[in-house]
């Protein structure tokens, strides 16, 4: 039945078999709601906008959409968008996300 | 923040506020993110900082004071239902986002239950946030299928002659639940019944209930 696969891309959910309703929640850790704000920033902008944050979650595939958190998804949708636009290439967020653990490892508690 | 020889003394093991000691790779991500962006002068790094604020001050009590309003004032709740955006921003409830609002009145014979199936889209300027359960997959994946038992989970039992309608959230339209007002409130004032109207009965999971927790008929 891969035509399931067609028809129904990983967020179309609705109407899903599924399991109780557990009403859980979390307070957003800070760098969650800095990426939140991200989100709205680069919305503003239209630089990405909600629906392209959407399909560029989506985009992750079914097995980084259920092995990452919520603002994890968003992260990594954002970067493969900006890799796509042309406004971010992969070696530099390479090179700053190194720049930034060594930045951080060293201003650490050891 | 430099660890230099001369705090070794001060030998106490308290925690470092600065700065979270094990940063993890998306946060890391997220920081890199942002930064190539600042420097790339995309926006300024004071404009997530606001951000932020704005996020902060956004609480479901905002969605009660204008719930409150539309119980008291008639000619409100008209427009409200009519526009919902630009109702809410007669309050001075600013939208930060380009989203329009749809507001759902509960009556005696109709029941509404806001729920985004494709992903988490929500009234954040009037509620803030989702709780994690708004954005799971069981409430995502039932709310539209099996409403009645999803409320149930909720403990909210609706009366079979009762209509619910189930409204789908998409990344330019939000709703928002109107509920009933209680019976037993008409002394009432615009702020104490604001101050029973909560976010999980603005998103039509729960009836409004009185303080001592009879639920309204």
């Amino acid at each position: 039945m891969s035509s399931v696969l067609v028809s129904r891309l990983p967020n179309d959910i609705g109407g899903d078999p599924a399991g109780r309703v557990e009403q859980v929640d979390h307070v957003l850790e800070p760098w969650e709601k800095r990426c939140h704000a991200l989100a709205d920033v680069l919305d503003f902008h239209k630089i990405i906008n909600t629906e392209e944050k959407r399909r560029g979650v989506e985009a992750l595939g079914s097995e980084m959409i259920g092995k990452l958190s919520y603002y994890e998804r968003w992260i990594v949708a954002f970067a493969n968008i900006l890799f796509q636009k042309g406004i971010l290439t992969p070696a530099q967020l390479a090179f700053k996300m190194a720049e930034v653990e060594k930045r951080w490892t060293c201003a650490s508690p050891p | 923040m430099e660890h230099s020889s001369d705090h070794a003394p001060h030998a106490h093991d308290h925690d470092e506020i600065a700065i979270a000691g094990h940063a993890g790779y998306y946060e890391i991500m997220e920081t890199a993110v942002r930064e190539l962006l600042v420097d790339r002068g995309l926006f300024g790094a004071d404009e997530i900082r606001h951000q932020i604020e704005v996020l902060d001050s956004r609480t479901p009590a905002l969605g009660a004071a204008v719930v409150a309003r539309a119980w008291l004032d008639p000619a409100f709740r008209s427009r409200l239902l009519a526009n919902g955006r630009a109702a809410c921003e007669e309050l001075g409830v600013t939208f930060y986002d380009d989203t329009q609002l749809i507001v759902l009145e509960n009556t005696a014979t109709v029941h509404n239950l806001i729920v985004c199936t494709l992903c988490s889209c929500y009234p954040r300027p009037l509620l803030g946030l989702p709780p994690d359960w708004y954005k799971l997959k069981p409430y995502r994946a039932r709310a539209v299928i099996e409403p009645r038992a999803v409320l149930a989970e909720f403990g909210t039992v609706i009366a079979d002659d009762v209509e619910i309608r189930v409204s789908d959230s998409t990344a330019m339209v939000r709703y928002l639940v109107l509920p009933r007002r209680p019976d037993g409130t008409d002394s009432y004032s615009e702020q104490q019944l604001a101050a029973l109207v909560t976010r999980d009965s603005m998103i039509g999971v729960i009836p409004v209930l009185l303080k001592n927790g009879v639920q309204a008929p």
